[in-house]
């Protein structure tokens, strides 16, 4: 206990010493207690992101891979790469069906599961699709003669959230005047879900209905001048005679805007001539035009006028766009391994957009806190050696007190737990009130320094942007900024841009929290032990008797 | 029976010999004066005395112990009490303090020591003021009041003095060695080191010490 009163003492009776180490000592402190904050909110805003954070994710067919897993040597002995062989393999292997993707959904992984299916349809003279041009008939047709669908994504497969839209890809999808989307579930319905469309009149289709109910845009409803519990048909764009009709059972508005870019390749890109209904209905028309259920036709009220010449090439395809939806991101670690053990085949991979955008949202913040990490170091060894060096000259200053004490009988541990104790509790008050002052600035600091490197992320970028000429992003990207995915699956236009444009953290609330506290007093106590560590080393090799005879 | 026993001591520092075979007891109740020229060795037979140093060769029995089996912090903060020639005091601390501070070395049970402290000071002729003084504002006496009041503090038996009288006035002198006289009559063993033949003469016994260089001739 004496020790503890003496050093007190000790402390007192040497303000000057003292207020010094302990200056330096606090200056280390907030250094270190900012250092610290940033690597914590970098933490915190990690597992925040990631706790509100709902990981989607699709399949999809790695093309590339299966390219470069194809044996070459055949084609070279023709003359080169064998494309024939190429399509067959892309049309046998590159789709997978619903019972595929329904059989990945059973993971233990998956939280929940819900899909898609796209289609086209050509409308008919009583059901027309909105349309700018003046000739309407060659809108659809000229594409869908060239069999080709407008594709505005490089990969050919994120069109329709991560479906297979290109001609290469062995699909048989003409293109007609309407897009009509199947949901499996209202999760699904992203657009109105975020409330960029709502049904103004009637109501929405039972998502697990097998009815051919719908809803159209109010734009279509006024073009075509139908109501709620009007019915429409709907005509393959292969076969107009093979015909279907829907019920109106809503209306709904978009705030989705028209772009002209998008509609000027095909009117069923036009977000107004999109119809929706649910995916079993829409996947029944598609399984009675392929010709798998015709035996229900009388129940499904199907009106397939054409069936007995049907073939392939002009049956409806559909695209289906499935998603997985994973309770965290540790979840969606695991689906792959448990899906490729449920049997999928490793030309398919799995992705996720949502951890692709958490990891680009991060990159200023992990910047930030790399630099934190290394000024951190940086500051400790500093301060580490300061603190040494002043130990030492405070130990040698008092050479002769550690004489007289242990002259009088103290022990050299005890006299050398005295130092210590001077230091710690000089450290320790510095480190508090260090920790108080970074708490109070952390934030601002933070905040500030995250405004510079996200500043300076974005200026890169914009310098890239302009070497390779894109002084500015289309409109498009505003489009998809603002939520508004097509098809629901999640996917949005923004990737057609790479994933540069990402949004970063650019805030943080709080930096300070009790592992930061502990952190500290953590760094407090290692400065004393390094810093008394040399005390001790003096005081234990002083002999008194020379301390007292040199001084006599 | 003795209560500080030299037997056949020598002392040699950095191989050349400063003591040799100095045999000698010191009792309870009397006060010593060990004198001799500059050189003689006298602050290191203090020094051996308070355990300070060791013998190259012999032994020092404190009450029939031999002190280099004894733990030699205990035995210098509890059973011998020293004052040094240059005081040794601490000097950032008041005077009432370093007699603390040596009361809690030795581990004393005393409640209130301050108290203790002051009243020790009051009896070596220091009032509550000068107690309360830091040891740099005190004169050359006071500091050495200071100092037999700390050797006092923990009730030793034996009181060790290099040259208590060096720097002192006449009268100042004499008002110490009343105290160490008081001391001896008290039951103590005061051993004094002195080059002054008055301080001798005002003990009970001398030993006088010769440079080793000295003998030979």
């Amino acid at each position: 206990m004496y020790i503890l009163k003496n050093a007190l003492r000790c402390i007192s009776r040497s303000k000057g010493r003292n207020i010094l180490i302990g200056i330096i000592t606090l200056v280390i402190a907030v250094s270190a207690c900012l250092g610290l904050s940033i690597r914590q909110a970098a933490e915190s805003a990690k597992e925040e992101t990631l706790a509100g954070m709902t990981v989607t994710a699709t399949i999809s067919f790695d093309r590339q891979s299966m390219m470069n897993d194809m044996d070459f040597s055949k084609g070279e002995q023709d003359g080169g790469f064998d494309r024939t062989e190429f399509a067959d393999m892309m049309t046998s292997g590159s789709t997978l069906s619903l019972e595929e993707y329904k059989t990945y959904a059973t993971a233990e992984s998956v939280k929940d599961f819900y899909y898609t299916v796209s289609t086209s349809f050509n409308g008919t003279d009583d059901f027309e699709a909105v349309t700018t041009e003046t000739s309407e008939e060659e809108s659809g047709e000229d594409l869908q003669n060239n069999g080709e669908f407008p594709d505005f994504d490089a990969d050919g497969d994120k069109m329709f959230g991560g479906g297979k839209m290109n001609n290469m890809m062995g699909m048989q999808f003409s293109s007609g005047d309407f897009t009509v989307i199947g949901y499996s579930s209202e999760v699904a319905m992203t657009e109105f879900q975020s409330g960029v469309a709502t049904v103004s009149d009637g109501t929405v289709f039972d998502e697990c209905t097998e009815n051919y109910e719908c809803i159209i845009s109010e734009e279509l409803a006024i073009f075509n001048s139908v109501d709620v519990g009007s019915t429409i048909t709907l005509t393959n764009p292969d076969n107009e005679e093979e015909s279907y009709e829907l019920t109106i059972v809503g209306i709904y508005t978009s705030s989705q805007s028209n772009d002209a870019t998008i509609s000027m390749f095909s009117t069923s890109q036009d977000p107004a001539n999109r119809i929706y209904m649910s995916a079993n209905a829409l996947q029944n028309i598609i399984d009675i035009s392929s010709g798998e259920t015709v035996e229900e036709e009388s129940e499904t009220g199907l009106t397939k006028t054409d069936e007995s010449d049907e073939d392939e090439t002009s049956s409806i395809a559909g695209t289906i766009s499935a998603t997985y939806l994973f309770e965290d991101a540790a979840a969606y670690e695991r689906f792959e391994d448990e899906a490729r053990a449920l049997g999928l085949d490793d030309s398919y991979t799995v992705s996720s957009t949502d951890i692709s955008a958490y990891e680009s949202s991060l990159t200023p913040l992990n910047t930030l806190s790399t630099m934190a990490g290394w000024f951190l170091i940086v500051i400790l060894i500093i301060g580490a050696i300061i603190l040494i060096v002043l130990n030492i000259f405070n130990v040698r200053e008092r050479k002769y007190q550690i004489g007289v004490l242990t002259a009088m009988g103290m022990k050299k541990s005890k006299v050398a737990l005295q130092f210590i104790a001077e230091i710690l509790i000089v450290t320790m008050i510095a480190v508090v009130l260090g920790a108080c002052i970074g708490a109070v600035s952390s934030v601002p600091v933070t905040n500030a320094l995250l405004e510079n490197q996200v500043s300076s992320q974005e200026s890169q970028f914009e310098q890239i942007e302009n070497n390779f000429g894109r002084g500015e992003m289309p409109d498009m990207l505003d489009n998809a900024e603002n939520g508004n995915n097509p098809m629901g699956g999640g996917m949005n236009f923004m990737e057609e841009f790479g994933n540069n444009a990402a949004e970063y953290i650019t805030k943080v609330d709080s930096a300070m929290n009790l592992t930061v506290v502990i952190q500290m007093l953590g760094i407090g106590l290692l400065l004393t032990l390094i810093a008394s560590a040399f005390s001790v080393l003096f005081v234990m090799r002083y002999d008194p008797l020379k301390i007292l005879a040199n001084r006599d | 029976m003795a209560i500080l026993s030299l037997q056949n001591i020598c002392f040699s520092y950095d191989k050349t010999p400063v003591l040799k075979d100095i045999s000698y007891d010191f009792e309870k109740g009397k006060m010593y004066c060990i004198v001799g020229k500059s050189g003689a060795g006298k602050t290191t037979l203090l020094s051996l005395l308070s355990g300070l140093a060791v013998p190259t060769s012999g032994q020092i029995l404190y009450d029939g112990k031999d002190i280099s089996k004894v733990d030699k912090y205990t035995f210098r903060s509890k059973y011998i009490g020293v004052i040094f020639q240059s005081f040794n005091l601490i000097t950032t601390y008041t005077a009432a303090e370093n007699v603390v501070l040596s009361m809690d070395i030795s581990g004393s049970k005393i409640k209130d020591k301050k108290a203790r402290a002051v009243e020790l000071l009051k009896n070596v002729g220091l009032d509550e003021d000068e107690a309360n003084r830091r040891i740099l504002k005190l004169s050359g006496g006071q500091q050495q009041r200071v100092a037999i009041a700390r050797a006092l503090s923990y009730d030793p038996d034996i009181i060790l003095a290099d040259e208590p009288t060096g720097n002192l006035d006449g009268e100042t002198q004499n008002e110490i060695m009343e105290i160490f006289r008081d001391l001896a009559d008290k039951g103590k063993c005061v051993i004094l080191v002195s080059h002054s033949s008055d301080v001798a003469d005002m003990c009970d016994e001398r030993y006088e010490l010769v440079k080793i260089s000295n003998k030979k001739n």
